[in-house]
Order: C-alpha cells, then sequence, then structure tokens
C-alpha cells in the first residue's frame, strides 16, 4: 500500500486510518455555513496529471499543516477528536516529508500548472475570515482524500 | 405564501443512498397527526449560489422525495431541505447536512450465483448496477465507479455450525476441500474501502455438495 504521486512515492501511510480519523471528525461540517463557498473545487484538482499531483498534494498539506490545522488542538476539546485529528495531521507530515518532487528545469512548468491550482485554494481560503476558513478547509478533507485515493495503490 | 415558522419543522431528515439512487425522506412534523399537511423540497450544490427546486416535490404528501439525478455528479456535495406546509402555515425549513454521494452512499450487495461438485463450490460474482433513471438507459457498474470494489464472502457450514468469511477482489471464488454430500450456506458483501459505509448483505443462498462419489462407489461393491 502507498502512494504514487507521479515520481513521488510514499509508503507507509493507511489509507482507511486517514478516513476513519476524518469519519470521526466529520461533524465539523455542520460548522460550515458558508455552503456557497468550496475551497477544493474542481478546478482546483480535476484533471491533475501524474506529474502536477506531487507539486500539488506537498503545496496543500504544507497548507493544511500550518495553517488549517494550526491551533486545531486548542480548539478540539473531546479526546476522540484529538486522537483522530492527531492520526491526520501526523500522517499529512509523513506524507509531505517523504515527497520530492523535481526542481529540475524542464519541470518548471508542470510545476507552475500545480502552483496555479494552489493559488486557486488559497485565494478563496484567505478571502474568509481565518476561522471560518480553518473549518471550512478542514470540512473539506473528504474531498481532498477522496482526490489523493486515485494516486494510491491498495 | 405562508406564515412560516407556524407549523413544527419535519424531522429526521435525510439522505436514503443506495447504488447512487439518492432519496431524501423525513418524518412528518410532531403534533400535527390527522392534519393535511403537504412537502415542498429544495437542494443545494455545496459551493454554488442558489437553492433550487424540484418540481417533483412541490406541495406533495409523501414524505420522501427521489433526488437521485440532481445529485448525481460524483464530485459534487449536497444539502437538501425540507418545510411542510398546512393551509396558511409553513414551517421553517429542515435542512440536511453536507451529502457527498461519492463517499456515501451504500454499494449493494453483488449477484451470486453458485455451482458444486462433491468438495467445492465455485462462486460466480456480479457487481450490483448504479441506478439508472429509465431502465431501458444503459447499465453502469458499481465496479466502473469503484475500481477498488471488493467483496466480502461469508460461508456457513450447516453440518459443523462453522462460519468463515474471506476477501476477494475479482468476481469468481472457488471454495476447496469443501465436506461431501453437506449444505452450505453463502452471503456475499460489496466493500470500498474508505469512509465507513453502510453494508447490505446479499440473501442467504445455499447449496449442497455432492456425495462422495468413491463412498457410494464402495458401497455397491
Amino acid at each position: 500500500q502507498e502512494f504514487q504521486f507521479g515520481p513521488c512515492r510514499v509508503e507507509g501511510v493507511v489509507l482507511q486510518e486517514l478516513w476513519e480519523a476524518f469519519s470521526a471528525m466529520k461533524d465539523i461540517q455542520a460548522k460550515d455555513n458558508i455552503t456557497s463557498v468550496r475551497l477544493l473545487r474542481k478546478e482546483v484538482l480535476q484533471n491533475v496529471s501524474d506529474a502536477e499531483s506531487c507539486y500539488l498534494i506537498r503545496a496543500l498539506l504544507k497548507f493544511y499543516l500550518t495553517t488549517v490545522f494550526k491551533n486545531y488542538l486548542d480548539k478540539a476539546a473531546d479526546s476522540r477528536i484529538r486522537k483522530s485529528f492527531s492520526t491526520l495531521a501526523n500522517n499529512f507530515f509523513v506524507i509531505v516529508s517523504k515527497l520530492q518532487p523535481s526542481q529540475e528545469n524542464e519541470m518548471f512548468s508542470i510545476s507552475e500548472s500545480a502552483r496555479r491550482r494552489f493559488l486557486l485554494f488559497q485565494r478563496a481560503f484567505k478571502q474568509l475570515d481565518i476561522q471560518a476558513a480553518q473549518t471550512k478547509a478542514f470540512g473539506e478533507v473528504d474531498i481532498l482524500l477522496t482526490w489523493m485515493e486515485k494516486f494510491y495503490q491498495f | 405564501l405562508c406564515i412560516s415558522g407556524g407549523l413544527p419543522q419535519p424531522t429526521n431528515i435525510t439522505f436514503l443512498s443506495i447504488n447512487m439512487r439518492n432519496i431524501l425522506q423525513w418524518s412528518p412534523p410532531e403534533g400535527l397527526q390527522g392534519a393535511e399537511v403537504t412537502y415542498t423540497v429544495q437542494y443545494f450544490i455545496y459551493g454554488q449560489k442558489k437553492w433550487l427546486n424540484k418540481s417533483e416535490c412541490r406541495n406533495i404528501n409523501r414524505t420522501c422525495c427521489d433526488l437521485s439525478l440532481e445529485t448525481s455528479d460524483y464530485e459534487h456535495q449536497y444539502y437538501a431541505k425540507v418545510k411542510a406546509i398546512w393551509e396558511r402555515n409553513c414551517s421553517k425549513w429542515a435542512e440536511t447536512g453536507r451529502f457527498y454521494p461519492f463517499l456515501e452512499t451504500q454499494i449493494g450487495p453483488p449477484r451470486v450465483a453458485l455451482t458444486t461438485d462433491e468438495k467445492s463450490i465455485s462462486i460466480v460474482l456480479t457487481a450490483p448496477e448504479k441506478w439508472k433513471r429509465n431502465p431501458e438507459d444503459s447499465s453502469i457498474s458499481m465496479q466502473q465507479i469503484y475500481s477498488n470494489l471488493k467483496y466480502n464472502v461469508s460461508i456457513y457450514n450447516t453440518k459443523s455450525n462453522r462460519t468463515w468469511s474471506q476477501y476477494v477482489t475479482n468476481h469468481t471464488l472457488v471454495l476447496s476441500w469443501l465436506e461431501p454430500d453437506t449444505l452450505y450456506c453463502v452471503r456475499v458483501e460489496s466493500f470500498v474501502p474508505g469512509p465507513p459505509r453502510l453494508a447490505q448483505p446479499s440473501d442467504k443462498q445455499c447449496v449442497h455438495t455432492l456425495k462422495d462419489q468413491a463412498s457410494a462407489l464402495k458401497v455397491k461393491i
């Protein structure tokens, strides 16, 4: 079982555990009242080439770790939620740390394409109040995992 | 027009989803037994701007509404809401949580075909079909939607009262080293890795392994 984001391979992450962790936290979606905004919309995730996927997943997961999940533990009172949150965050950290996207020049156009996709997501995030944006991004982890699953070898 | 909030809301509003057939269902408002209450439904695509009407579910008496067509894009998530209307009063809207059919639809059981000989049973599984609007529409197998669809096959030996199960990824399974002249019962559940989903096992199917020809021959001699 491993992820293959184009040339980037990530072993040691059990996707089912991420699903179960998120399922335990799905109620966070009920706290997202801005239903007219979707951060991970089709333009961000649809038709991503294998080559692009490594750059995109790295940018997205780094953003989740540094911005979306930031201070979340302080707000999560329920221990079951804290455990699930830690599972999610730790696995995201493992994935990011193992991704080594190529920095060669001929990959510039591909990495730029991935960066434009990420910027669509980030811009939409920044247009919202930070707390609302964190809640929304957290509630969209199921969209992220559904996309990541396409690159997962069972 | 009606006086909003004049009635209690419908309750237990949820999607019942099996093989992408997505039915919105709810319970009548409490305390209105006997009243001729009607209902109106709207749905919403997460990330878009407007609530949309479902014309076939305006002022209906029943407490369910088929939104399969409206919620058929796998990449989208949805909300739905319903309000109760009676005479000139109506309730506030009662709303579902976010509904993600791709992750939440129950995968129905496969079709199961059994053939047997003395000491083995061959099982052939056919993936369930996705809901389709018209019977004459071409069929789409749930396997085409979920490439990692698997099956959990449970086998029960009625003589030894023993049950065992195993996961299968392809469509055929041969159970060998069985006892001759024994009734075995089989149930199969579809399974897709991912968020936990409700499962629907197939109906129990039983088949008898054949008598052991060798011992039958000895008896004759």
